[in-house]
C-alpha cells in the first residue's frame, strides 16, 4: 500500500524526545523539528554564540559515480567541476536550458570519480536526462545518509574533543573523513547559517552515537539542538536563499516570470562562463551576462525610526515578528511597486528588521531608498528601507 | 593544413545530394562524404552479382519535378502507368483500375475514379506542405517563420473547401475507415490499405494510416511503383549534377563525429581520423544517428536529447531480392499480397510482440529477370533470436508464401540477396532499419518532425543542419527535405 506518512529521520528518537512544542515541519517528506523550545531565542543565539546541532538529514542526496561523473556535474551545474579537487565542496545552482534555476545545493568530490550532490527537491529525472550516453551511476542516498549541521563559533572546539583527528586544518568548503564515538563520518566545513560551522555525514544506522557524543561533550560549550525556524533567521542574516521560498524552480514554475536566473539570485560567482564545453543553460546565461539582469536579489534593511513613526501614529511601539516571515511583501519606490521581499526577519544580532528582496533594474543598486510593506494594526503601511549588500552578517571566524 | 569547405554534407543519399547540388549551384564549395563505396543511400540500384541488379531499398520513385528542373537533371518525366495488382489464390489476379474492378464490384468500379481524383488532390496538397519549411511551433509562430504557412494555407484554400476539409479529415483516420467510405470489396480495400502501411510499422486499423496512404500515393504518383529498377539513376544524376556544379563527392569516407566548439559545428572527423573543416555541416543521416552518435548527447540540451531519443524508428521492413532465369511467372507492375484488411492488421500485430509475421504482407516488383519482395513485418527488435539467424527464416517465408501463387518461382531462382532491418542499419545507416528516418506518424509530422521546436532544419549546434528524410519534407524519394534544408541556410 502507498505510504503517505512523513518519514522520520535517523535522529528522531532523540529529536522527538527534545521537541517541546511538537511543532514538526514538513521537509522533503520528513518530519523536521521547527524548534525545540517554545520561543526561538536560545536556539538562535546558540547558532551565533555557541554551538547549534541541527538535524538536516532530509536534504536530498545523490551519489554520482563513474568515469563520467565529473562530466555529468560539469554539464548540469554552473560550476567548473573539472577544477574541483578531491575533498572539496562546491556550492552551486543548476539551470534549465533557458538559464533559469531548477535547484541549488552542494557538490562534494570524494575521489576522482565519486561525488555527492545535495538538493532541496528530487532531481533524479533531470540528472538521468543529462546523463544520456555517459558512463555514470546515479543513486539517491537520502534515506541512507544521516546529516547533522553543527553551527556556531564553539563548534570547532567541540569537534576537536570528539573526533579522532583534529578538525583545525579543515578549510572552508573542504571535507575530511573522521571518527566520532567509533563511527566513521565525513565532516565538511559547510552550513546554512553564515557562521563557523560543519556538516557531519554518517551512515543512517550509526546516527545516534554521533548525536549522543556531541550533546554530551557539547554541554560545556553551550550546545543546543536547534530547529529549522531559528536556522531560517540565521540564513537570512547570511543572505542565503531557499527554494520555494525565495525562488521558484524552473521545473515547476507556472509562468515565465516566476523563474529566476542565478545572476538574479546573486550567484554570479558560481556561474563559470569561462569553463570549457557545453553546460545546461550556457547560451542563455552568456546572453544575460552580456545584457544585464532584469532583477536582482538584494538585502533590505528597514529603517527603525521610520517604522517607529508608523506604529507611533496608532499609539504602539514597533511590532516585530518572532520568526522569519516567508511571505511576499511589496517593495515600492514612490507609488510604484519595484519588487518584493520573499523572506523577512528580525535580526536579533543586528537589531534590524531585514529582508531578502527581489528588485527590478535599476532599483537593485546598493543604497537605493525604497519602502517595504508592513502591517500596522491591520493596516498596510510602507516602512522606509535601504538596499544593502548581502550578507547582512558575516563574522570574521566564518572562513578562518 | 586541412582542407576547408563552405559546406560538408554527410551522406550521399538523394536528400544529401539534392542539398549539395543546390548549394554547389549557388557557388558554395561543397563536399559530400559517403560512408559506402557507392552513392545513393536508400535510393540506389545495386548489383549483387552478374545480371543481378536491383533497387535494394526504395523501389523506383522520382524526384519532385521542380528539383529535376532546377538542377537540370537528365531524368525524363515518367509517363508509364504500371499496373497495381492484388494477388488472388485462384490465379485470377485483379488489377486496381476501373475496368478490372468491375469483375468484382460494379459499385467500386464506379467509385474508383473519384477516389483516384481525391487521392491525387490530397497528394498534391501534401506535396505542397512538404515543400514548405515549417515554423518552429509553439515558440516561433511569428511573421518570419509563419509566412510559409500562410502560403500553404492559400494553397489549401485554392484546393477547394471540400477537398481541403477531406484532406485534413483523412490524415488522422485509419486507412480502413478511409477506404470503407469508398469501396465495398474487401480485395479493393485491402490492396489500397497495403499501400497505406507500406514502409510503416502500422496496421491499416491504426490511426494516422490515412496520412501514410496519402504520403505513399504522393511518392509513387498513385498505387503502383514507377521506374522500378531505376532508383540508382536518380542519385547518379544528382551526383553528376553536384560535380558539374563544382562540388566534390568522396565515397568510403565515413564520418565518425562532428567537431563542435562552444556549441558551434566546425567540421567533421572521419573514421580514419582525418579532420575536415567547414562553415556549415549538413547531415542527411537520420536525426538519431546525427544527434546522438555524430554530435553526442553531451553537447546537446537535455530536453532536446530527450525528444531525440523519443523519435520512433521501429523499422520492420525486410527486402528479399531474387535473381531468376526469367520463368518466375510474376506479372509486370506492383503486386501485393493483401487478401483482407484483417490479414494486414494481423501481419502488423506480430511486430508488437517482436515477432516476424508468419503470414506477411508482401509487395512484389520485377525488373527483367529480377524479383524484389518487400516483406512486412520483420521487426528490427526481435523478441527471440537475432537477425543473423532469422534472415533465412524471412527469406524462406517470403519465397514460400509467394510460391503458392507462382509455382514456377522456386525453380527459377538462381541467386538471392536479402536485406534485413539490421542490414538496413549496418549497411545503409538507417537507425533501427527505419527506411523513413523516423516513422511517418502524426506526432512526427509537419512542425513535429524531427522533433517539436526544431522543424527548420537547424539544431542546437550552430551551423549544423539536418537535411535527410527524418526532417519535414522527408520520407520518400521527392528530395523536398534536401532542398528545404538548402533554402533554410539563407
Amino acid at each position: 500500500m502507498l505510504n503517505l506518512n512523513l518519514k522520520t529521520t535517523p535522529f528522531h528518537e532523540r529529536t522527538s524526545a527534545l521537541c517541546q512544542p511538537q511543532n514538526w515541519r514538513k521537509w522533503a517528506g520528513y518530519f523536521a523539528a521547527g524548534s525545540y523550545e517554545h520561543t526561538l531565542d536560545r536556539e538562535y543565539w546558540a547558532i551565533r554564540n555557541a554551538a547549534a546541532l541541527i538535524d538536516v538529514s532530509p536534504l536530498i542526496k545523490y551519489v554520482i559515480k563513474g568515469r563520467d561523473a565529473a562530466a555529468l556535474l560539469h554539464r548540469v551545474t554552473t560550476r567548473n567541476i573539472h577544477k574541483m579537487s578531491v575533498g572539496q565542496v562546491f556550492y552551486t545552482g543548476w539551470c534549465d536550458e533557458e538559464g533559469k534555476m531548477i535547484d541549488d545545493g552542494t557538490v562534494t568530490r570524494f575521489d576522482e570519480t565519486t561525488f555527492r550532490l545535495t538538493a532541496a527537491e528530487p532531481n533524479l529525472r533531470w540528472l538521468m536526462m543529462n546523463a544520456v550516453g555517459m558512463d555514470v551511476e546515479i543513486s539517491e542516498v537520502t534515506d541512507d545518509v544521516a546529516a547533522l549541521s553543527f553551527q556556531g563559533p564553539n563548534t570547532r572546539k567541540v569537534l576537536n574533543k570528539v573526533t579522532e583527528k583534529p578538525v583545525d586544518e579543515l578549510k572552508y568548503f573542504r571535507l575530511m573523513t573522521n571518527k566520532i564515538n567509533g563511527v566513521e563520518v565525513t565532516i565538511s566545513r559547510t552550513g546554512y547559517t553564515g557562521d563557523l560551522g560543519y556538516e557531519i555525514w554518517m551512515d543512517a544506522k550509526d546516527a545516534l552515537p554521533v548525536w549522543d557524543k556531541l550533546m554530551e561533550v557539547g554541554g560545556d560549550y553551550g550546545i543546543s539542538p536547534v530547529g529549522i525556524l531559528a536556522m531560517d533567521m540565521a540564513r537570512v542574516e547570511a543572505g542565503l536563499f531557499m527554494l520555494d521560498v525565495d525562488y521558484t524552480s524552473a521545473s515547476h514554475a507556472w509562468i515565465e516570470s516566476q523563474k529566476s536566473s542565478p545572476f538574479e539570485l546573486g550567484l554570479d560567482w558560481t556561474v563559470a562562463l569561462d569553463k570549457p564545453g557545453y553546460f545546461v543553460g550556457r547560451r542563455a546565461l552568456e546572453k544575460e551576462k552580456r545584457e544585464g539582469s532584469a532583477w536582482k536579489m538584494v538585502g533590505l534593511a528597514v529603517d527603525w525610526v521610520g517604522m517607529e513613526k508608523l506604529f507611533g501614529k496608532v499609539g504602539l511601539p514597533p511590532q516585530i515578528p518572532g520568526s522569519a516571515v516567508r511571505a511576499s511583501l511589496p517593495v515600492m519606490v514612490g507609488n510604484v511597486q519595484v519588487g518584493y521581499a520573499s523572506t523577512s526577519t528580525w535580526s536579533p544580532l543586528l537589531k534590524t528588521y531585514i529582508a531578502l528582496a527581489h528588485l527590478q533594474k535599476p532599483y537593485y543598486e546598493i543604497g537605493t531608498d525604497v519602502r517595504m510593506e508592513i502591517t500596522v494594526e491591520h493596516h498596510r503601511q510602507y516602512a522606509p528601507a535601504k538596499v544593502v549588500k548581502l550578507p547582512f552578517y558575516e563574522p570574521e571566524w566564518k572562513k578562518r | 593544413m586541412t582542407k576547408h569547405y563552405d559546406t560538408i554534407i554527410i551522406g550521399a543519399g538523394h536528400n544529401g545530394l539534392v542539398a549539395a547540388a543546390y548549394l554547389a549551384k549557388q557557388g558554395k564549395k561543397v563536399l559530400v562524404l559517403e560512408r559506402r563505396a557507392i552513392v545513393g543511400g536508400s535510393v540506389v540500384t545495386e548489383s549483387f552479382g552478374d545480371g543481378f541488379a536491383v533497387d535494394s531499398v526504395f523501389t523506383g520513385g522520382s524526384l519532385r519535378p521542380d528539383i529535376v528542373k532546377d538542377l537540370k537533371l537528365p531524368l525524363p518525366e515518367v509517363k508509364e502507368k504500371p499496373a497495381f495488382i492484388s494477388l488472388q489464390p485462384d490465379g485470377n489476379h485483379i488489377a486496381l483500375d476501373a475496368e478490372s474492378i468491375k469483375r468484382i464490384s460494379e459499385k467500386d468500379a464506379a467509385r474508383f475514379p473519384e477516389f483516384v481524383r481525391f487521392m491525387d488532390k490530397a497528394a498534391s496538397i501534401l506535396d505542397t506542405a512538404y515543400a514548405t519549411i515549417m515554423p518552429r511551433l509553439p515558440m516561433n509562430f511569428g511573421i518570419k517563420e509563419g509566412y510559409g504557412l500562410l502560403e500553404l494555407g492559400l494553397e489549401l484554400k485554392l484546393a477547394g473547401r471540400k477537398d481541403m476539409l477531406n484532406f485534413i479529415r483523412a490524415l488522422p483516420m485509419t486507412a480502413q475507415e478511409l477506404v470503407e467510405e469508398y469501396f465495398e470489396s474487401e480485395i479493393v480495400k485491402a490492396a489500397i490499405c497495403a499501400v497505406a502501411i507500406h514502409g510503416s510499422t502500422l496496421g491499416p486499423m491504426g490511426a494516422g494510416t490515412g496520412y501514410t496512404l496519402i504520403h505513399n500515393w504522393m511518392n509513387r504518383g498513385g498505387l503502383a511503383h514507377k521506374n522500378v529498377g531505376k532508383a540508382g539513376e536518380i542519385t547518379t544524376a544528382l551526383a553528376n549534377a553536384v560535380k558539374a556544379f563544382g562540388g566534390e563527392i568522396r565515397t568510403e569516407a565515413e564520418v565518425a563525429s562532428i567537431k563542435i566548439e562552444s556549441q558551434i559545428a566546425k567540421g567533421v572527423i572521419l573514421a580514419n581520423g582525418e579532420e575536415i573543416s567547414a562553415n556549415q555541416i549538413f547531415s542527411s543521416a537520420d536525426p538519431k544517428h546525427t544527434l546522438l552518435k555524430l554530435v553526442g548527447a553531451q553537447d546537446l540540451p537535455p530536453e532536446f536529447v530527450w525528444h531525440t531519443q523519443s523519435i520512433k524508428m521501429r523499422g520492420s521492413v525486410a527486402k528479399i531480392h531474387l535473381q531468376t532465369n526469367g520463368n518466375h511467372g510474376i506479372p509486370a507492375g506492383t503486386a501485393v499480397l493483401a487478401p483482407s484488411i484483417k490479414y494486414l492488421e494481423k501481419a502488423y500485430d506480430a511486430t508488437k510482440y517482436g515477432e516476424i509475421s508468419e503470414k506477411p504482407y508482401l509487395e512484389v516488383t520485377t525488373s527483367g529477370n529480377t524479383v524484389s519482395i518487400h516483406f512486412q513485418f520483420a521487426p528490427y527488435n526481435l523478441k527471440h533470436g537475432n537477425w543473423n539467424v532469422e534472415r533465412e527464416k524471412v527469406e524462406n517465408l517470403a519465397i514460400n508464401t509467394l510460391a503458392e501463387f507462382f509455382p514456377n518461382l522456386k525453380s527459377s531462382i538462381v541467386n538471392r540477396k536479402s536485406i534485413t532491418p539490421l542490414d538496413l542499419e549496418e549497411t545503409y545507416g538507417l537507425t533501427e532499419g527505419d527506411i523513413n528516418h523516423g516513422q511517418l506518424m502524426l506526432d512526427q509530422f509537419l512542425f513535429m518532425r524531427p522533433i517539436p521546436g526544431w522543424s527548420n532544419h537547424k539544431t542546437p549546434i550552430d551551423n549544423l543542419y539536418l537535411c535527410g528524410s527524418g526532417v519535414h519534407g522527408g520520407g520518400g524519394v521527392s528530395g523536398a527535405a534536401g532542398r528545404n534544408a538548402a533554402k533554410a541556410l539563407k
